[in-house]
């Protein structure tokens, strides 16, 4: 398996991930912003629990101790118009 | 106890963001010793929650605008002086209008601006429409700086830092400064003693200079030295949408913004109005897009106001009609650095000597953050021919103003820094 992607949305392999965490010693958010891992369609959803494992198991601290990955609102992707609430056609 | 060895430098650089950063690295090298001491991460405050814009076109011409146009050059040079990418992208960038008045004030702000020896030009209806097929079909026209660019903050702040690395400088993250002494008031001047000791979550540091590059909490380091910063956070939020097709390919802003800025009566409904809602439209890097902007002052409540959010959206609607199927993935605020007259503060402090301030950016640190950064290495160095005049950046054409209100006063002991 020569990538084995962990952020489908901006398709983020392991690899990567690993290679910035160990160059940067850094928090989940910051291996977020470095990589881009967890800043896509799906807001994280999918990867940011395998993001947090990843970390744990490379720094042997609890996942999210420092600065965790969070939740934006909306959450779910909205459309400009339902967010702008424009009702007029 | 955990008893930690004292750390020294010639400079400590407080605040990781994106004007700690390029202080840090101008100093580093110019061929100081210096620290740098970040609270959280490098960037994991304003410098990541807001836009990317080095822009002249916002900026009040003259001293205001020729600033930027300094940073934008020092920008440019940084594109090969560092090793990490920035996703630098100079393609300029537009200010488009809505109404007749605006168009004709329009007029005057490039006659300004190119009589100060920047780059604009107005634009008209079909020139807006070149720029992107989603404008309003009733915009009248805008206009255009040239030399603006964009770039990633966050991604700078860490090129910044792993260049300085380089040079010489230690980062401590997680270091938030908790105490400063100034120690040095009763010895001589020649002893090798440091003139500042400073206490952080990270253990003790000591410096020969401070630079309180703290932001919108710079006030509170400050206090901590018996000196009042006039810095009040001004909270922005900004959407992100997702890439779907091209909306634009530069940074567009509306008129108003420059109105929201500098504080005049616009015409638009009243939460446009309360929320200081106006349009701001970056394309970004990954192919999503940023849509700005609000202004309010709320304190330190960083919390999303959706209310503030629909209101930037349906604005966002007004300029862009075409984009209502466009989906938004994220919302986030910031708190920018507002100072009264809208320009910061990059100056000595006459009482602490050896306390330097580089703070009170607003919405414009991205703008300004090269050109801050340069300056307070010259002024650590004691350079009289400094790479733009200091007098209007001085801390003391504030004397005996506090911030505005209640933000800045009894939360020092809430807000560690």
């Amino acid at each position: 398996m020569d990538k084995l992607i962990v952020c489908r949305c901006e398709e983020v392999d392991l690899d990567t991930l690993v290679e910035h965490a160990r160059q940067y010693d850094c928090s989940a958010r910051e291996l977020k912003l470095r990589t881009r891992a967890g800043m896509g369609y799906c807001g994280g959803r999918t990867c940011r629990t395998s993001i947090d494992a990843l970390l744990c198991h490379l720094t042997g601290s609890a996942a999210g101790d420092e600065l965790p990955l969070k939740v934006q609102p909306p959450v779910r992707p909205v459309s400009l118009s339902t967010l702008g609430g424009r009702l007029e056609s | 106890m955990n008893i930690q060895a004292e750390r020294h430098a010639q400079v400590a650089v407080i605040g990781g963001g994106i004007i700690g950063c390029a202080a840090a690295y101008y100093i580093a090298r110019s061929g100081l010793d210096c620290i740098l001491l970040e609270k959280g991460d490098i960037a994991s405050g304003t410098s990541s929650r807001c836009e990317g814009n080095i822009s002249a076109v916002d900026k009040d011409p003259g001293f205001d605008s020729q600033m930027s146009m300094i940073s934008q050059q020092l920008a440019r040079e940084l594109t090969k002086e560092l090793d990490l990418s920035f996703e630098y992208n100079a393609k300029g960038s537009l200010l488009v209008c809505e109404t007749e008045t605006e168009m004709a004030a329009a007029t005057q702000w490039v006659d300004r601006q190119n009589a100060a020896g920047l780059s604009f030009r107005m634009l008209d209806r079909a020139d807006i429409r070149q720029e992107s097929p989603y404008f309003a079909d009733d915009l009248l026209g805008g206009l255009a700086c040239a030399t603006d660019a964009l770039i990633n903050p966050y991604l700078f702040c860490y090129a910044l830092i792993d260049k300085a690395q380089q040079h010489g400088l230690r980062v401590y993250p997680r270091a938030g400064v908790t105490a400063i002494a100034r120690l040095s008031a009763a010895r001589s001047p020649s002893a090798r003693v440091p003139d500042f000791r400073i206490e952080t979550t990270a253990g003790t540091f000591t410096a020969r200079q401070v630079v309180n590059a703290a932001g919108v909490w710079a006030p509170f380091i400050g206090q901590m030295l018996g000196i009042s910063i006039p810095i009040t956070p001004r909270k922005g939020h900004i959407i992100v949408g997702a890439r779907q097709q091209p909306v634009i390919e530069r940074n567009v802003m509306e008129f108003g913004y420059l109105i929201n800025k500098f504080g005049g009566t616009r015409q638009v409904d009243p939460d446009t109005e309360k929320h200081g809602v106006a349009l701001v439209l970056e394309p970004v890097e990954s192919r999503n897009f940023l849509i700005g902007s609000s202004r309010q002052f709320v304190g330190y409540d960083s919390r999303i106001d959706l209310q503030v959010v629909q209101t930037m959206a349906r604005r966002a609607l007004r300029f862009f009609p075409k984009l209502a199927d466009f989906n938004l993935i994220r919302t986030y605020t910031g708190m920018r650095p507002w100072t009264a007259d809208h320009l910061p503060i990059v100056s000595a402090v006459d009482e602490v000597p050896g306390f330097y301030i580089a703070a009170g950016h607003e919405g414009d640190g991205i703008s300004l953050a090269t050109v801050t950064g340069k300056l307070i290495a010259q002024m650590l160095h004691g350079q009289a021919d400094t790479i733009i005049p200091t007098a209007p950046l001085r801390y003391d054409r504030f004397a005996g103003q506090a911030g505005k209100g209640a933000e800045s006063d009894g939360q020092a002991d809430r807000v560690q820094v």
